[in-house]
């Protein structure tokens, strides 16, 4: 969720400390020390802090550190306590902000303490150092203060990585889908088809050849239509019919127009090649094949 | 069919100034019924669109909020009450039962008095935290009226709310600030999608115990822009529930209230009365409410720009489609706001998506707007269909905060090749030599026939072998 920090309070309550007309609240004293567990007193950062200057230095926090700030709070120029002491962190990239409650004695004297655990996920995986501004303020007319104090820069330790958590569920436009088509069956090179291809039509006039050599002939033509015109023209031709038929089943025609014609045809084939065939066998028995 | 109905639809809505897509019965439910005068101007403001209001007390024996096991009425308005609940008849598990009938319900808290343990539940029910001990209170001392409340900074003086995220449209846009008096905060679980904040807290809010934090706050509830003010949630079947964290926010006294702001230099009026009428319209159904329209999709033959006209557009939602064919898709969207339907156009950054799905989506496209008419958008686009053969959908579904949801299918057999569909084997370059072959064959038959039949036999001697 988007956030919006108005700075306009802040703005209106630095301009009003200028002006003296009413008591603001503020702080004195106050200052911020930062120990790792197990290092001595005099280790870490140790840093005071004033009314309306931020901290020109950054404070890294670790692991193992706590970062703790000690401050009296002030209403005009008396310790006292207010309603609401709060140190307030904020990544300024989302504008998301936790508050951390100072814990303040009747005198004014407070404290709060923050460690990496404190700090909720997201504002632990900020990548830009965060803005921890101090925030007193009470009920009355005593001006309240905000104003910003210090950067933390949060250092994780790289062995213990922080899982980002799941990301919840929010409605809006989801990634676009575009389904990857499977790839066309490829045929291989055009050349190498044509290559395989020549050498088979190329049987053909091997094989015309080949009966050529063996004394192949078609003399007995002449005899043959002579003796059995109508039949070995409906035979030979019966036979090349069905090739045509083939062709045209091949190419355009479904089965259910290619039976009958097939039937046809072989029937012709049936009925003219028993007369052809026995001219056939006749030139045979007188020793002419 | 579907044009004639919108059309009866939207001379009917004619007759009336201002009509809620979902009824106009409106129950408000007041423990006292004589506060009722101090939110005149607020019944008012509904009355002249078109509410019919009803006043009841929970106390009373015979309010139910359900007849036959319908609802009774469209709407329900909450106020709080200062005794232990809502009464029998307005029980957490009935509301949601008003919920889940699709009516709306908008309920208001207070500060003043504690808030009854079966509203703190019922909100849990829906997600919305309210701090657990139920006496809190909602300071600002940054941003309080300076004219009310200069001690006790308990009227908090917050901006117009400005849109939940750049996809989103700003439903609550009001000019000037909001006061809102004696507050109780709401924190929004994180989790669910069907949250979302109208009005928050400035960053400086925090809300605490009057009781028992009254020297200084040590455990505040929530602080700064997590407290939530004004809530809404809508649940999946749109039906809309509003909390409003300050029940004296809807007040006469409040609706044009001089205010103000610390540091400022003069007093200016509240935006309440404009505010409480957004929220309202909102939660009532008379903005952000979607309607679908004809939804179409055909088999593009070739034809490639798209027009809304029938004519000369191929037969429309067939049931059977083909693998690897190309399809246009349109869908008629538009959005309903108080008196009219208007073309729906979605937020800059936002689209409305098209997803082709089987079980998973195996496209998901925007829709771009591809022509408008007087009361609706038409959004489409072309896509060729995925290469898996089943069942798929033609799903749009559009869930946005603040909108109705809609969400259309439309199921779709896709089948695959038929056996004639398949490229030819003369085609297919590779399939050459077999062809070839085949071809060579039927040659050397008929010649071999023809040889046999009329060859002359060979020089005498030569034995007849095969």
């Amino acid at each position: 969720m988007r956030f919006f920090r108005s700075i306009l309070p802040s703005l209106l309550v630095s301009g009003a400390c200028v002006v003296s007309a009413a008591s603001s609240w503020g702080f004195e004293d106050a200052t911020l020390t930062v120990q790792s567990k197990g290092a001595g007193v005099g280790g870490g950062l140790k840093e005071k802090l004033a009314v309306n200057s931020p901290l020109s230095k950054q404070v890294t926090l670790g692991a193992t550190d706590t970062l703790k700030i000690l401050l009296t709070t002030t209403d005009g120029k008396k310790a006292k306590r207010p309603h609401q002491a709060f140190l307030t962190v904020t990544e300024q990239a989302s504008g998301l902000e936790e508050s951390f409650i100072f814990s303040v004695k009747d005198t004014g004297k407070g404290k709060v303490e923050l460690t990496q655990k404190d700090l909720p996920t997201p504002l632990l995986l900020a990548s830009e150092p965060l803005t921890a501004s101090l925030v007193i303020a009470s009920f009355g007319s005593s001006t309240p203060y905000k104003s910003k104090a210090f950067e933390i820069t949060v250092e994780r330790d790289p062995n213990a990585p922080i899982a980002a958590g799941e990301k919840p569920v929010r409605y809006g436009k989801l990634e676009e889908i575009h389904h990857i088509f499977r790839s066309d069956p490829k045929s291989p090179p055009k050349i190498i088809t044509l290559v395989f291809t020549a050498a088979v039509l190329g049987a053909l006039p091997v094989l015309f050849g080949v009966w050529l050599t063996l004394g192949a002939n078609l003399n007995h033509i002449s005899k043959a239509l002579s003796s059995a015109p109508l039949s070995h023209a409906l035979f030979f031709g019966s036979i090349v019919a069905l090739e045509g038929i083939f062709f045209l089943y091949y190419t355009s025609w479904n089965l259910f127009q290619t039976l009958p014609a097939a039937g046809a045809v072989g029937l012709v084939a049936f009925l003219s090649g028993s007369r052809a065939l026995s001219e056939v066998q006749e030139r045979r028995l007188a020793g002419l094949r | 069919m579907r044009w004639l109905f919108s059309f009866l639809v939207l001379a009917l809505l004619g007759a009336v100034q201002a009509l809620s897509s979902s009824g106009s019965r409106l129950l408000v439910v007041l423990e006292e019924l004589a506060e009722k005068d101090k939110y005149s101007e607020f019944w008012d403001d509904l009355r002249g669109r078109g509410y019919t209001l009803s006043f009841e007390s929970p106390k009373n024996d015979k309010l139910s909020i359900f007849k036959h096991g319908e609802r009774a009425y469209d709407h329900l308005i909450l106020f709080p009450p200062k005794t232990k609940g809502l009464g029998p008849a307005l029980t957490p598990k009935l509301l949601l039962e008003f919920l889940k009938k699709d009516g709306n319900v908008l309920l208001t808290l207070s500060a003043d008095h504690p808030t009854p343990s079966a509203i703190v539940s019922l909100l849990l029910e829906l997600d919305i935290h309210l701090p657990s001990d139920r006496n809190t209170l909602v300071v600002d001392h940054f941003n309080y009226d300076t004219v009310s409340a200069g001690e006790k900074h308990d009227v908090l003086l917050v901006p117009a709310p400005k849109a939940l995220r750049a996809d989103v449209k700003n439903y609550f846009e009001v000019d000037g600030t909001i006061a809102v008096p004696r507050a109780v905060g709401q924190g929004l679980g994180n989790a669910t999608p069907h949250l979302a904040p109208i009005l928050r807290a400035g960053s400086s809010a925090y809300s605490y115990n009057p009781k028992d934090e009254a020297e200084i706050v040590e455990d505040p509830f929530a602080v700064g822009e997590q407290l939530s003010l004004v809530s809404a949630m809508q649940a999946r079947n749109s039906a809309r529930f509003t909390v409003v964290g300050s029940t004296e926010m809807l007040q006469n006294e409040w609706f044009d209230a001089k205010v103000g702001a610390v540091g400022g230099k003069e007093q200016t009026t509240t935006a309440n009365r404009a505010f409480a009428a957004k929220v309202s319209e909102w939660t009532f159904k008379e903005t952000g409410v979607l309607k679908v329209g004809r939804l179409q999709h055909y088999l593009n033959e070739g034809k490639k720009n798209v027009n809304e006209s029938a004519v000369g557009v191929p037969e429309h939602n067939p049931g059977i489609y083909r693998i690897k064919t190309d399809v246009s898709f349109t869908i008629e969207l538009s959005e309903y706001t108080s008196t009219h339907l208007s073309p729906f156009t979605p937020p800059a950054t936002d689209d409305v998506q098209l997803e082709f799905s089987m079980l998973s989506p195996f496209h998901r496209l925007s829709l771009t707007p591809l022509a408008q008419t007087a009361n609706s958008t038409i959004f489409g686009t072309s896509f060729v269909l995925p290469d898996q053969h089943g069942i798929f959908n033609f799903r749009v579904n559009y869930k946005r905060p603040f909108l109705t949801s809609v969400d259309e299918k439309r199921q779709v057999t896709v089948r695959h090749f038929a056996h004639d569909e398949w490229p030819r084997s003369w085609n297919i370059s590779a399939a050459w030599v077999w062809v070839g072959g085949i071809w060579v064959t039927v040659a050397g038959w008929v010649a071999f026939v023809a040889l046999w039949l009329y060859s002359e036999g060979v020089e005498k001697g030569v034995k007849k072998t095969q």
